[in-house]
C-alpha cells in the first residue's frame, strides 16, 4: 500500500489576477492571446463548414420533399430526430466511422443544423403566394426559372431567418465539440472549468461570435433582398 | 468540404481579433531532440479533459520529442473514447493512465460490466492484473510511477489539530457524527461512502454532492457545512487551504498509480520509446504531481511550459 498524505506545495504563486483567479484579468489576456486566437479561428472554422455542409444536404433534401409531398413528412421527421440525439453520444456513435478529426464534430453539427434549415426551406417555399406562381406560369416561367426567379427571391426571408438561427446555435454547439479536443472555444472551457477568467474569456467570445454572425447575416439578407426595404420607404413615404 | 475556403473566410472573420493580438508571434519550437536520437516518426499521446491530464500528456510528449519522436498530444472527453482506438493504435499509441481505473476498464471490457473487480491497494498486484489483461488487449503497461491520483478525505487542519487526527482510522475512532462533501456518486461507492463506513466505521450522516474535490467541496470544508471533504491525493487545492489529508491507513482505496499505457505493436517497432517514458515514472511523485497541477491549477501557468521545467529540472532532457 502507498501511504497517502497532503502534498506539501513546493511553490509560492505570484500573487496578481491569475492567481487570485479573478474573472476579469488583464493579465490572462497579455498570456494567452495565441491560445484565444487559435481557438477562436478553430471555432468559427467548424460553425462555417458545418452550416455549409449542412446547406449542401438541406437544399436538395427540401426541394425532393417539396417534389415529392410523400417524402416530406419522412424527411422533416427524421431530420428532426437526428436533433433530439444528444450531443456528446452523437460525437461518440460518429467516431468509429468518421475519427477523432474536426470532421467528426463538423459532421455532427451539419446534422443538427438540418432541422432548421430544412424546415427554414420548406416554410420559405411555401410562403410564396399561390397568385404569384400562377402569374408566373402565365407568363411562360418553366419550374426552374421559377423556383429561381420567383420562389427563392420570396422564400429567402424566412430562409434567412433559419440560417440565422442555425448559425448561432452551431455557435454554442461547437463547444460541445471539446470532448473530441476540437471544441474551439469549448476546449478553453473545459480544460479547467474553475478557472474563471478563461472560462468569462471563452464565453464572451462564444457570444460575441454569435452576434457578429447573426450581423453579417442580416446584412446579407439585406443585401439580396433590396425590395423589401425600397417597401418599407414607399409605405412610410404614403401613410 | 473546401476547407481552403472555410479557413479563409474564418480567419477574414475574426482578423479585427487578431490584429490586436498579432504582435505575439507563435514561438512553437519543439525542437528539444537530443543529439544522436533516432528519429521515431509521429506519435500520438490521449489523456483527458482535466488539468493533471494536461500537464502528463505534456510531460510525456517532451521526453518523446526529446528521444526522436514528433509527439502530438489529445485530450478526450472520457477513456471511453479512446480505449478501443488505443488497442487498435491507428489515432493514438500512447495514454497517460491510472493502475486502477485502466484494470477495472479492461477488465470491464473483457469480461462484461459485472466482472469481480481485479484492482486492489496493492500496486504491484494491480499491475500483474493489468498486465494480463493488457496484453490480451495488445496494450502493454509500463512501469508505473509511484506518483498517484487516488481518492483522499480531508479535514481541515484546525479540527485535525483539535481532535489529534491524522488517519481515517482516527477519524472512526472519534465516534463522532460526521458530515461528508463529496461526488454524487460517493454514498453508494465501495471506496466512498460504503467503504468509509464500512473499514473505518465513520458514521456519516449526510453527504452533501458537491463533487469530486471542486470549489463547492472546498467552500463546503472551510463553511464549517461539513466535517471530511473528498480530493484527489494530487489534488493542490487541499494544501492551499490548508486542509489535511486524512492517511487511507486500512487500503480502502485502488492503487491509482500514474502508469504509461502503450500499444503493444507501435512499441515493438519502436523500443525507444519505453526507457524514455520509464525515466519519469522513475522520478514523478504525489508530491511532484500536486505542485505541477498547483501551477497550472492555482498559479495559472500553462500546462505545456510547466511539463518543460520539470523535464529540465529533473534532467530528464538531457
Amino acid at each position: 500500500m502507498v501511504p497517502q498524505f497532503a502534498p506539501p506545495l513546493d511553490v509560492t504563486f505570484g500573487d496578481n489576477c491569475l492567481t487570485r483567479n479573478e474573472w476579469i484579468c488583464g493579465k490572462y489576456y497579455e498570456t494567452r492571446s495565441e491560445e484565444l486566437q487559435t481557438a477562436l479561428v478553430q471555432h468559427v472554422e467548424t460553425v462555417l463548414a458545418s452550416v455549409l455542409l449542412g446547406l449542401v444536404i438541406a437544399i436538395p433534401l427540401a426541394l425532393l420533399a417539396r417534389r415529392y409531398r410523400t417524402l416530406e413528412g419522412i424527411v422533416v421527421g427524421a431530420t428532426t430526430a437526428i436533433y433530439t440525439i444528444p450531443s456528446l453520444a452523437l460525437f461518440s456513435l460518429l467516431v468509429p466511422y468518421t475519427g477523432f478529426g474536426l470532421r467528426t464534430v463538423v459532421i455532427g453539427l451539419g446534422l443538427y443544423s438540418l432541422t432548421i434549415l430544412v424546415r427554414a426551406i420548406l416554410d420559405g417555399l411555401a410562403a410564396v403566394p399561390a397568385d404569384v406562381r400562377e402569374s408566373a406560369r402565365g407568363m411562360g416561367y418553366g419550374p426552374a426559372r421559377m423556383l429561381w426567379r420567383v420562389e427563392v427571391p420570396l422564400a429567402l426571408p424566412a430562409f434567412m431567418s433559419g440560417l440565422r438561427v442555425a448559425t448561432v446555435s452551431a455557435v454554442a454547439l461547437t463547444t460541445v465539440g471539446s470532448i473530441l479536443d476540437y471544441g474551439g472555444l469549448g476546449d478553453l472551457i473545459i480544460e479547467d472549468s474553475t478557472f474563471k477568467a478563461q472560462v468569462l474569456a471563452g464565453s464572451v467570445l462564444c457570444v460575441a461570435l454569435a452576434v457578429a454572425l447573426d450581423v453579417v447575416l442580416v446584412v446579407l439578407q439585406r443585401l439580396l433582398t433590396p425590395w423589401a426595404r425600397a417597401g418599407r420607404r414607399t409605405k412610410a413615404v404614403v401613410g | 468540404m473546401k476547407k481552403t475556403l472555410v479557413r479563409r473566410l474564418a480567419i477574414a472573420l475574426v482578423a479585427p481579433l487578431m490584429l490586436a493580438a498579432a504582435a505575439c508571434g507563435s514561438s512553437d519550437d519543439d525542437g528539444a531532440k537530443a543529439a544522436g536520437a533516432v528519429d521515431g516518426g509521429p506519435v500520438t499521446i490521449v489523456g483527458q479533459d482535466f488539468p493533471e491530464a494536461d500537464v502528463l500528456v505534456y510531460l510525456y510528449k517532451g521526453l518523446l520529442d526529446h528521444a526522436g519522436f514528433q509527439a502530438s498530444v489529445k485530450n478526450l472527453g472520457g477513456r471511453d473514447l479512446y480505449l478501443d482506438p488505443l488497442k487498435a493504435g491507428t489515432d493514438f499509441q500512447v495514454s497517460t493512465d491510472y493502475l486502477s481505473s485502466m484494470t477495472e476498464a479492461l477488465n470491464r471490457a473483457a469480461n462484461g460490466d459485472t466482472a469481480p473487480v481485479v484492482a486492489s491497494n496493492d500496486p504491484a498486484a494491480t499491475l500483474v492484473e493489468l498486465n494480463k489483461l493488457a496484453a490480451a488487449a495488445g496494450l502493454t503497461a509500463l512501469k508505473p510511477a509511484e506518483a498517484q491520483d487516488a481518492n483522499g478525505f480531508a479535514v481541515t487542519k484546525e479540527f485535525a489539530e483539535a481532535n489529534n487526527l491524522t488517519s481515517l482510522s482516527d477519524l472512526g475512532a472519534l465516534g463522532q457524527d460526521l458530515k461528508l462533501a463529496a461526488a454524487p456518486d460517493c454514498k453508494k461507492r465501495p471506496d466512498c461512502g460504503v467503504g468509509l463506513a464500512g473499514t473505518y466505521g465513520l458514521k456519516i450522516t449526510e453527504f452533501l454532492k458537491t463533487g469530486f474535490g471542486g470549489n463547492d467541496t472546498v467552500d463546503a470544508l472551510k463553511k464549517g457545512e461539513v466535517t471530511v471533504g473528498q480530493f484527489g491525493t494530487s489534488d493542490p487545492v487541499v494544501e492551499k487551504n490548508g486542509f489535511v489529508l486524512l492517511t487511507d491507513d486500512k487500503g480502502l482505496q485502488n492503487a491509482e498509480n500514474l502508469v504509461p499505457i502503450v500499444n503493444t505493436a507501435w512499441l515493438k517497432e519502436h523500443p525507444q520509446a519505453e526507457a524514455a517514458l520509464d525515466a519519469l515514472s522513475a522520478v514523478l511523485t504525489t508530491e511532484d504531481l500536486a505542485t505541477l497541477i498547483g501551477q497550472v491549477a492555482i498559479g495559472r501557468e500553462k500546462a505545456p511550459d510547466v511539463a518543460q521545467a520539470y523535464l529540465e529540472a529533473k534532467g530528464l532532457l538531457k
